[in-house]
């Protein structure tokens, strides 16, 4: 079977998987708004802020009605539907601008922030896991898996500020947060690059051990494998065999499970553009849940939510590229 | 196996050069040039505007960097002319003001002030379509007009003495938003206005950068950038300011006490009018005793709370018009530390006699209440939190509840809450409708039912007189009153604190009011900043 | 005399459990961490009251010494007493939302794996379609939903953790379907219940107690991740993520044991946990591993 004819199943799979996913995205935004009439927030009085203090109940009430979040619930999702059919994601009352720009403003470093590191995250792993596997029980092996879980167990803001404290304070190398230079007049890679040294790092550290663990043990199993020991019977370079071999057996599992292990890696990501103050989605996050913005919370989930669900069908229909046995089902 | 061995370290050593390269390759692009552009300055504050608009709430105190008022206040927080070329005039009945407007003055964009543009940002705000809460404040405003090109007459519903203090809102230009919806227009984001700086570009969540203003009426800027930063987290800002990215930064007391040894810093401690407070109800049966509040009043040490909450940076409160303010009464002022043994005696003499578990009681009635807190605000936890302990020791049992303001509001009738208030500028303006039974139990006006016809006729006289010296009489008798009833316990008066390089130069604080941010803190006056 | 002779032979097995190879060392060591602190977080009040509302205004920031083994903080409070109430309220927080998340994900993966056909396709498109959001974006917006407090917390954790478990209950079951004994019992005229209670519950269980175990760490994880966003417990009750937040400061001011006990606690704790847990991720299949992010 040649590589395309394996992937003959992807068109109709990937039709299939987007009339699932309307219906999954469309709950889920139901869902949203439905979390919104529960909420006992008042938008208006979160919006106004330290004024709603000296701002009178008539004052607050037309800004409510202006904005028609008093409105019933249904009346407000069809009116959120109805614009989001013309493209129009609605209007943000924590951010005061409309959802698209806030979107288009931050989901870009969230994304570059979770990309860099994801694959930062996959290099590593598939490396020092495999190295571990190659001699399992050995002293690299049980460094690495004593590193995997002390760092495991230890909350991804709290590695934030021990690497500000270090890297950023005592040390003077990297800068302590933000995603340019103060001073800097525009936006250069080169600067943004210098600043994402330190978030990148936290974050692909605080997922790795997972994916160190699965690499090792996947590569540790399939170096059983026949086909593996037949290669080392015959007198194969280690390096042949294990990068060659083994590794390329345990990738295929691997894959699929990376898509599932996604939402983790923006939960953490969130964290750390807290910590190191990025202007990303992550705070937006936070205030739009505090403050009742609901357009904006489904937005975020909306994208999020759809991220990961093509991620998914991406690394399925890798996976069917890679290993003949696999049939696009799904 | 031997015979792998060779291999596998060589298989580790290469995978430490592919490691180091990895690591190399990410740091090299570095800026190493960081701040050292002398006529950049840069202020970090966690305050991130919702909009550069002044008509939806974007410095309304003046200081607005980008935008000037009518009048504006100088070092001493008095008024002076801004975009009026004196200041305005009130006629004799307190109800007609006239502005004249400064010659010459251009908008960034280059085109002149006129008087419309000051009829239309008045009239935006009194739009009820308009998403402003400063509507609020100007509801004695009946109508603004344009007779000439240079003039702005203000027609007042009822006389209104601190009027002149209402006109720092910032001036828009009517040309870039008539006509459009002031809530969502791309004005919000990218400003024109008449002030020192103009808007290079503002990225949401990270910064602000302004450039001089060539043309500003009053001179240019003394620097040619200012960039601010907005960085929420304060454990951030100072992790960040001691990197040597900020020339100024905002953080709290404890944060900024650890420049105080470093001299390439310099710590202001900027005396303000933002005081802390309990707000105790009316409707709370414990409460409602003068006597448990008046022991209340006594049993709370304030001294301690500015030396061990605020590290120094505040002082002792005991109303709500700050010992700074020319309108103050020193005979409300008590002793700074708890005097127990008066609480107690008070209590006693009260008919609250010790129960068991050391919570006093009377008629069967334990004396306990709930102290809400706004779950977000370290500094109200922590002063709830020695509220608790103080009261303690005097037999009256508090349960602290850190609560988001959703869960307070509806609670706020019956349980006491730790409130911040507070500006400057002039005792009318928060205590009129915090204190006046008028707005008993309206939101967070009066939100515990103080009633006092006393007080009610002192803020009432407060407003109305144009003369100081009975402006003066009115406020000294609301302040007896309050220290008599003890509506609430007022603890601290806060001092702002900042941390700025000691290589700046130019920096004159003032009395700052409860609301600071990218206006109106210390860089008040930063076009007048430079560096040494 | 047979009690005699088997006496040096019981001794001989006791003696060899005692001596551990080098792998238990570890093992041991954790499961006395764990056995100390559930034991010292369930006496606490007894032996150790805390007034969770104290302070000492006049004692604040003192530094590790004999009356506070790990000094006190910004308010003057014992870091070393509060650490302790803050992992009883993480380790609660952690047994109950996980039990609410094995309960759940025990309800929906059962109900997958035993009916099967249409049911278990609707079911687990549900439990991917919530899988595809990030959990703690999730956990964020139900703490907003219902105010940040204990109840909220736990349901917050509690209901964005189940779904692993489904999973791993559904999978497990359908493959139990296919086995002879399963079969036979159908055939032997058993009802349905009779075959879940009686066959297929006792091999469900182990993996359901694992996976409860298993999500104490991200329970505790959770709780601190919100009180870090201000989103978790009542700033002024002692819990681990609300003393790591308060202590962060301290961090800058020179304090830093202010942040150190409950971030020690934290790392030693669900470190145990994790040591317990590699024992038996061996023998545990991949996919499950994965499923529990393990």
């Amino acid at each position: 079977m040649t590589r395309s004819g394996r992937l003959a199943g992807a068109g109709a799979v990937v039709r299939r998987r987007l009339l699932v996913a309307v219906p999954v995205l469309a709950a889920t935004s139901i869902g949203m708004f439905a979390l919104g009439a529960a909420s006992p927030v008042d938008p208006a009085k979160q919006y106004a802020g330290a004024a709603a203090f000296t701002a009178t109940e008539e004052n607050l009430a037309q800004i409510r009605a202006n904005w028609g979040v008093d409105d019933p619930l249904p009346v407000q999702y069809l009116r959120w539907i109805g614009n989001l059919v013309q493209g129009d994601l609605g209007w943000s009352t924590s951010r005061h601008e409309p959802v698209a720009s806030v979107l288009a403003a931050r989901a870009g470093w969230t994304l570059l922030l979770i990309g860099v590191s994801l694959a930062l995250v996959l290099a590593a792993s598939l490396l020092l896991g495999a190295l571990a596997a190659y001699r399992r029980g050995g002293l690299f092996d049980r460094a690495l898996r004593t590193a995997a879980y002390a760092v495991q167990s230890m909350p991804v803001f709290w590695l934030g500020l021990a690497a500000i404290a270090v890297f950023a304070l005592a040390l003077g190398w990297l800068p302590a947060g933000g995603l340019t230079d103060v001073t800097a007049t525009s936006t250069s890679w080169g600067d943004v690059a210098h600043h994402l040294i330190l978030p990148v790092g936290v974050l692909a550290v605080s997922q790795a051990p997972w994916f160190v663990l699965f690499v090792r043990d996947a590569v540790a199993e399939s170096m059983r494998d026949d086909h593996v020991l037949a290669a080392r019977a015959r007198g194969l370079p280690g390096r042949t065999v294990l990068f060659g071999h083994a590794l390329r057996t345990a990738l295929l599992p691997f894959l699929t499970l990376v898509g599932t292990h996604l939402p983790e890696l923006v939960g953490g990501a969130v964290l750390v553009e807290t910590v190191f103050s990025l202007p990303g989605l992550g705070a937006v996050t936070v205030a739009a849940a505090m403050g009742s913005d609901f357009p904006l919370l489904a937005a975020i989930t909306l994208v999020t939510t759809a991220v990961v669900l093509a991620a998914n069908l991406a690394t399925d229909l890798a996976y069917a590229a890679a290993d003949p046995r696999v049939r696009l089902d799904g | 196996m031997t015979r792998m061995r060779p291999t596998f370290r060589r298989l580790v050593a290469s995978t430490a050069a592919a490691g180091m390269l990895v690591l190399a390759g990410c740091s090299a692009p570095t800026n190493p040039d960081g701040s050292s552009d002398g006529t950049t300055l840069v202020v970090a504050t966690s305050d991130e505007p919702d909009a550069l608009n002044p008509v939806l709430n974007y410095g309304v105190d003046g200081a607005a960097l980008i935008f000037d008022g009518l009048v504006s206040r100088d070092g001493d927080n008095r008024l002076v002319p801004g975009l009026a070329a004196t200041l305005p005039t009130v006629s004799a009945d307190g109800r007609t003001v006239t502005a004249k407007l400064r010659d010459g003055v251009l908008f960034h964009d280059g085109t002149a002030l006129t008087a419309q543009d000051v009829v239309f940002t008045y009239q935006a705000v009194l739009d009820p379509k308009v998403d402003s809460t400063l509507r609020s404040d100007l509801d004695m405003v009946e109508s603004v007009t344009a007779p000439d090109q240079a003039t702005v007459v203000f027609r007042l519903r009822h006389p209104y003495a601190p009027f002149l203090q209402r006109l720092t809102l910032g001036i828009v230009p009517s040309k870039l938003l008539s006509g459009q919806d002031v809530n969502t227009a791309g004005f919000n984001r990218k400003p024109v206005g008449t002030g020192p700086y103009a808007v290079e570009s503002w990225t949401p969540g990270d910064r602000l950068v302004l450039t001089a203003n060539e043309r500003y009426f009053a001179g240019r800027p003394a620097n040619n950038r200012v960039v601010v930063a907005f960085v929420a987290d304060d454990n951030v800002r100072a992790q960040r300011m001691r990197a040597g990215e900020f020339d100024a930064a905002e953080l709290p007391p404890k944060l900024a006490a650890a420049f105080d040894e470093d001299t390439t810093y310099r710590v202001q401690r900027v005396p303000t009018a933002d005081y802390r407070g309990v707000m105790l109800p009316a409707g709370n049966p414990v409460l409602a005793d003068p006597a448990v509040r008046r022991a209340l009043s006594l049993a709370v040490d304030r001294s301690a709370m500015v030396s061990g909450i605020l590290g120094g940076a505040g002082e002792p409160a005991f109303g709500p018009i700050p010992p700074t303010s020319e309108f103050v009464d020193p005979s409300v002022v008590g002793a700074p530390t708890a005097d127990a043994t008066a609480a107690a005696a008070l209590l006693d003499a009260a008919g609250w006699k010790p129960g068991p578990g050391g919570v006093r009681a009377r008629d069967g009635r334990p004396a306990r209440f709930t102290l809400m807190y706004p779950a977000g605000d370290t500094l109200r936890k922590d002063l709830a939190l020695a509220v608790t302990a103080d009261a303690k020791k005097i037999g009256i049992e508090v349960t602290p509840a850190g609560l988001t303001w959703d869960a307070i509001d509806p609670r706020m009738k019956s349980d006491a809450l730790l409130m911040g208030y507070g500006t400057p500028y002039d005792p009318d303006f928060v205590s009129y409708k915090l204190f006046g039974s008028t707005f008993a139990g309206q939101g967070y006006f009066n939100p515990g039912s103080y009633r006092s016809e006393v007080v009610d006729r002192a803020l009432q006289n407060g407003r109305d007189q144009i003369d100081p010296a009975l402006r003066k009489a009115a406020y000294a008798q609301f302040q007896q009153q309050l220290a008599a009833d003890v509506p609430w316990l007022f603890l601290t008066y806060l001092r702002h604190t900042y941390v700025l390089k000691s290589s700046v130069r130019g920096v004159t604080p003032r009395v700052e009011a409860h609301e600071h941010g990218v206006a109106n803190s210390i860089w008040w006056n930063i076009d007048t900043w430079t560096r040494s | 005399m047979a009690d005699l002779a088997a006496r040096p032979a019981l001794l001989r097995t006791a003696r060899s459990r005692l001596r551990l190879r080098p792998g238990q060392a570890g093992v041991v060591t954790a499961g006395l961490v764990l056995v100390v602190a559930v034991v010292g977080s369930l006496l606490a009040p007894l032996v150790w009251p805390l007034d969770q509302s104290a302070v000492a205004l006049d004692q604040t920031r003192s530094a590790p010494s004999w009356a506070h083994l790990a000094g006190t903080d910004d308010l003057g409070r014992d870091v070393a007493h509060r650490a302790v109430y803050g992992l009883r309220v993480s380790l609660l927080v952690g047994a109950v939302a996980a039990l609410v998340a094995t309960v759940l994900g025990g309800v929906v993966g059962g109900i997958a794996g035993t009916l099967g056909g249409r049911v278990d396709r609707i079911l687990m498109r549900v439990v991917d379609t919530i899988a595809a959001m990030p959990h703690l974006l999730l956990g964020i917006f139900i703490v907003a939903m219902l105010r940040p407090s204990l109840g909220a917390v736990i349901a917050s954790v509690g209901l964005t953790h189940w779904l692993s478990t489904a999973r791993i209950v559904r999978s497990e079951l359908l493959s139990l379907r296919t086995r002879p004994f399963v079969d036979a019992a159908i055939n032997g005229g058993a009802g349905r219940r009779r075959v879940l209670v009686r066959h297929l519950l006792p091999h469900v269980l182990p993996r359901l107690a694992l996976a409860t175990t298993l999500m104490i760490p991200h329970a505790v994880w959770h709780e601190t991740a919100l009180s870090f966003l201000g989103l978790g417990l009542p700033p002024h009750l002692a819990s681990l993520g609300n003393m790591i937040n308060d202590g962060q400061g301290s961090l800058l001011t020179g304090a830093w044991w202010a942040s150190l006990a409950p971030g020690a606690v934290i790392v030693v704790v669900t470190l145990a946990i994790a040591v317990l847990a590699a024992r038996w991720r061996d023998r545990l299949d991949p996919r499950v591993r994965a499923e529990l992010h393990l």
